[in-house]
C-alpha cells in the first residue's frame, strides 16, 4: 500500500498524460531508442580475430626487464622489487660482473617472478631505482601449464611485442593464429583503427 | 476404417479414465484424465462434430484442467495430509453413493434405445447450425445456464471476499 | 475404396505435412541466430561472428553441443513426466500448423491440379488453434513439477496461472475478429481482407487496433516472451520451469518457444493484418485467368503458380515483420512483476475487451 501511496503522487491526469498511456508513448519512444541502437555500427572490438587493444603506456601487464641505449642491463639487482612484492613473487640473486654487461658491476644471476602469484599492482616497479624493471603491455598469460607462468631474465630481457616508443591506447589489426605453441594474436602495430569509444 | 478409429479412442479413454482412479499420484491422474478427455474429443470428431470436440479441448482440457493441476500442486500430496481433509471414518459414506451412482448411471444407459445417435446424416455440424439452434430453439435453457454461471462465479466472488476480510 | 484418387490426395497431404513439419522443425535454427543477432545489435555489440560468416553457423554448432551433453535425470524426479514433459510442450506447437493457411489454392502447371497451400481448412480453424495452442503449457507445468525443484515448481505454477489469465483475454480478442470476419475458418478471415490494407481488421477502426493490441498483448502472456516470461524468470526462479533440464530435452523447450513466437506472429498477420492479401491493389491482376487471356500458351501456366506464389512471400514477409518485433521488444522492455501481470490480465485487459465487444457488435449490426 505504501508503494500505491507513492504512485499516487506522482501521478498526473492531465489531458496529455491520458493521451501518453493510451498510444504507449512511453513504449513507442523506447522501441525508438533501441532501433537507433540496432542501426548503429557496434563498439565491439573483434579480439581475436582482426583487432587487438594496446593498452595505454601506464597499463600494468606483464613485466619487462630493459636496458639502456647503449644495450646494458639496467637491473643492479638490489633486490628492492623483489622487497616491495606484497605476495613475494620475485626472486632476485645477485652477482659480481663487470664486463659491462650491466651499468653497474652488480647484475642479477636470477632474476624470476611467478606470475600465478603475481597481482600486478606494480609495487615492483615503483620500488625499481633505475627503471630497470616496468610492466608492460602484454596480457596474454592464458596457457595450459603453469610452466608458462614462471618466467625469468631471459624472457623478460628479450624485446616485448609492443616496443616502450609505441604509445598504446589505441585498437590495432591483428591475425589469430593457431600454431603448434598454441594460439596467438600477433598485433600489426601500422594497421591503427578508432578505438571502441569512439564508433558509435 | 472409422469403427476401427472408434475402437482406439473409445478404449484408450476407457483404460484412461481407470487410471484417474488407479494412479495413487495425483499429478499422474490429472494426465490421464487429460488424456481421457482428449480421447472423448476425438470421439466428438468421429460424430462430425468437430465444434463440440474443440470446445471439448479448449474449456475442459486447455482451461479446467490447468485449473485442477494448479490446486493440486499447491495442496500436498502427501497421504497424512489428505486424510485431514478425507478422514477414514467418513469413508463408508464414500461406499454408500458408488454403488448408487453406479446403479443409476447402468439404469440410465440401458434404459436408453441408441435409435437416433450416431454421426449426423447431413454431414458436420455446422457452427452456424449450432450458434442459431442455441438463440431460438434453446434460447431459454441457454439463458438459464448463463445465469447459473453468473450466480457461481459471484458466490465464488463473495467466498473469497469473505476470507479476504 | 483406395483408388488413386485418394492415394494422391493422400501424396499431398503427406508432402505437405512433411513441408510444413521439417519448416518448422529448421525455423528455429535461423531464429535463435537472428534473436542474438538483433540481442547484439541492440546492445551495440556483434552477436555470435566466429562460426561461419557473421556466425551463421552458431545455431548448428549449438546444437551438436545440446546433442553432446548430458541428459541428467535428478534422482527425485517423476522421471516419466520429466522425460514426458518437453514432449508434451513440443507436440501441440507443431500440431497447431495444421490449421494455418499460408496461402490460397495453387494450380500445378500442367496438370490442372489445384493444391490449397494449407493443411487443412477447418471450419473451426480458430478454435481449433485456440484449444491446440493452450495445450503447450501442460509441458511446461508438468516439467516444473517433475523437476522436482522449488524453481521448476513456482516456474509451472506461475505458467499455469499466466495461461489462465490470458487465455480469456485472448479469446476475446480472437472473438473479437470473428466477428469482424464473420467467419470461424482462417481462409475466410483471411479472404474477408482482401483488397488493400484498409480492408484489414487492423483498420477496422476504432476497435481493430484495440484487438490487435489485446491480442498481442496476451499471444506475448502466451507464449512466454519478455515481458511476460514470468515461468522462467531468470532473475528470481534460475531459469524456472526448465532449471533440471539439459541437452536435447532443453532444446525442446527452446525449440518450442520459437514456434509458439511464430505461431502468435503467423496469427497476428492472419487475424489482424490480411495474411497473403498484398497491402494494396497492384494496378494489374496477374491472376491465371489474365495471364491466360494476355499470351495464353504454357507459360500462362507459370504465370499463374507466380501470382499463387508471390502472396506467400508478403505473407511471409509480414511474418517477418512481426517475429523481429519479438525479439526487438524483448531487449527493449524489462520484465513485469508478477502481480502486475495478473492485474494487466484481469482488469486492463478483460474489461477492455468485454467493452470492446460489445462496441464491435454494435459496429457489425
Ligand atoms: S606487480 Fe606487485 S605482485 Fe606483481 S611482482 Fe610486482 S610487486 Fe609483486
Ligand atoms: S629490477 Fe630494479 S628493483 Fe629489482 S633488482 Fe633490478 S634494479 Fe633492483
Amino acid at each position: 500500500m505504501s508503494a500505491g501511496k507513492y504512485m499516487e503522487k506522482k501521478r498526473e491526469c492531465g489531458i496529455r498524460d491520458i493521451f501518453r498511456r493510451t498510444f504507449f508513448i512511453d513504449f513507442i519512444k523506447g522501441l525508438m531508442v533501441t532501433l537507433r541502437y540496432n542501426l548503429s555500427k557496434s563498439v565491439t572490438v573483434r579480439y581475436p580475430d582482426t583487432e587487438k587493444w594496446v593498452p595505454f603506456p601506464r597499463y600494468r601487464g606483464v613485466h619487462t626487464l630493459n636496458r639502456d641505449e647503449k644495450g646494458r642491463e639496467l637491473c643492479v639487482a638490489c633486490e628492492l622489487c623483489a622487497r616491495a612484492c606484497p605476495t613475494k613473487c620475485i626472486t632476485v640473486v645477485p652477482m659480481e660482473d663487470d664486463t659491462g654487461r650491466g651499468i653497474a658491476d652488480r647484475v642479477a644471476k636470477v632474476w624470476k617472478v611467478d606470475l600465478v602469484r603475481c597481482l600486478f599492482c606494480g609495487y615492483c616497479e615503483d620500488a625499481c631505482p633505475t627503471f630497470a624493471l616496468r610492466l608492460g603491455k602484454d596480457y596474454e598469460r592464458a596457457c595450459t601449464d603453469v610452466s608458462c607462468a614462471l618466467l625469468d631474465r631471459e624472457e623478460l630481457l628479450g624485446p616485448a611485442e609492443v616496443p616502450w616508443s609505441f604509445d598504446g591506447g589505441v585498437v590495432v589489426g591483428a591475425r589469430f593464429e593457431r600454431g603448434k605453441g598454441g594460439i596467438k594474436v600477433a598485433a600489426d602495430l601500422s594497421d591503427e583503427k578508432s578505438p571502441w569509444f569512439e564508433r558509435q | 476404417m472409422e469403427r476401427l478409429f472408434f475402437l482406439i479412442f473409445a478404449s484408450v479413454a476407457v483404460v484412461s479414465a481407470l487410471c484417474v482412479v488407479l494412479f495413487r499420484n495425483p499429478v499422474r491422474s490429472a494426465l490421464a484424465l487429460m488424456l481421457c478427455l482428449l480421447q472423448v474429443a476425438c470421439v466428438f470428431v468421429l460424430l462430425r462434430s468437430p465444434f463440440l470436440a474443440v470446445v471439448q479441448v479448449f474449456v475442459y482440457v486447455g482451461a479446467v484442467m490447468v485449473l485442477f493441476l494448479f490446486v493440486v500442486m499447491i495442496l500436498d500430496i502427501r497421504q497424512a495430509e489428505l486424510e485431514a481433509f478425507f478422514p477414514p471414518r467418513n469413508r463408508w459414506l464414500m461406499y454408500a453413493i458408488i454403488p448408487v451412482i453406479t446403479f443409476e448411471f447402468l439404469l440410465v444407459i440401458l434404459g436408453t434405445s441408441f435409435e437416433g445417435f450416431g454421426p449426423g446424416a447431413g454431414g458436420e455440424t455446422k457452427v452456424e447450425v449450432i450458434g442459431r439452434a442455441l438463440f431460438t430453439e434453446y434460447l431459454l435453457p441457454f439463458e438459464v445456464v448463463s445465469v447459473l454461471l453468473l450466480v457461481a462465479m459471484v458466490g465464488a466472488i463473495v467466498m473469497a471476499k469473505k476470507r479476504w476480510d | 475404396m483406395l483408388d488413386s484418387a485418394l492415394i494422391l490426395e493422400l501424396a499431398i497431404m503427406f508432402i505437405k505435412v512433411f513441408v510444413v513439419g521439417s519448416v518448422l522443425f529448421a525455423l528455429p535454427i535461423p531464429l535463435t541466430w537472428l534473436e542474438r543477432k538483433v540481442a547484439g545489435h541492440i546492445q551495440v555489440r556483434l552477436g555470435p561472428f566466429r562460426v561461419g560468416p557473421h556466425g551463421v553457423l552458431q545455431p548448428l554448432a549449438d546444437m551438436i553441443k545440446m546433442l553432446l551433453k548430458e541428459d541428467i535425470v535428478p534422482e527425485k524426479a517423476d522421471k516419466w513426466l520429466f522425460r514426458l514433459a518437453p514432449i508434451m510442450t513440443l507436440v501441440p506447437t507443431f500440431t497447431v500448423f495444421v490449421a494455418i493457411p499460408f496461402g490460397d489454392k495453387v494450380r500445378i502447371p500442367f496438370t490442372g491440379r489445384e493444391v490449397a497451400l494449407y493443411i487443412s481448412d477447418m471450419n473451426v480453424a480458430v478454435l481449433y488453434i485456440l484449444a491446440i495452442s493452450g495445450l503447450g503449457i501442460y509441458g511446461i507445468i508438468f516439467g516444473g513439477w517433475a523437476s522436482n525443484s522449488k524453481y521448476a515448481l513456482l516456474g509451472g505454477l506461475r505458467s499455469a496461472a499466466q495461461m489462465i489469465s490470458y487465455e480469456v483475454a485472448m479469446s476475446f480478442a480472437v472473438i473479437g475478429v470473428v466477428m469482424l470476419s464473420n467467419s470461424l475458418s482462417l481462409v475466410e478471415i483471411v479472404k474477408s481482407q482482401s483488397g488493400g490494407f484498409l480492408h484489414w481488421n487492423f483498420f477496422y477502426l476504432p476497435v481493430g487496433p484495440l484487438w490487435f493490441i489485446i491480442f498481442i498483448i496476451a499471444g506475448f502472456a502466451e507464449t512466454n516472451r519478455i515481458p511476460f516470461d514470468m515461468p522462467e524468470d531468470e532473475g528470481s526462479l534460475g531459469a524456472g520451469y526448465h532449471v533440471e533440464y539439459s541437452g536435447m530435452r532443453f532444446a525442446y523447450y527452446m525449440l518450442a518457444e520459437y514456434v509458439a513466437m511464430v505461431t502468435v506472429s503467423v496469427l497476428a498477420v492472419i487475424f489482424f493484418f490480411g495474411g497473403w492479401n498484398p497491402p494494396f491493389n497492384l494496378p494489374f491482376h496477374l491472376t491465371g485467368e489474365t495471364a491466360m487471356f494476355v499470351n495464353g500458351g504454357w507459360n500462362a501456366e507459370f504465370l499463374n503458380l507466380l501470382a499463387a506464389v508471390i502472396p506467400l512471400f508478403w505473407f511471409a514477409g509480414k511474418v517477418a515483420v512481426f517475429i523481429y518485433s519479438f525479439m526487438w521488444i524483448r531487449f527493449t522492455l524489462p520484465r513485469y512483476r508478477y502481480d502486475q501481470l495478473m492485474r494487466i490480465g484481469w482488469r486492463v485487459l478483460i474489461p477492455l475487451s468485454m467493452v470492446n465487444i460489445l462496441v464491435t457488435g454494435f459496429m457489425r449490426i
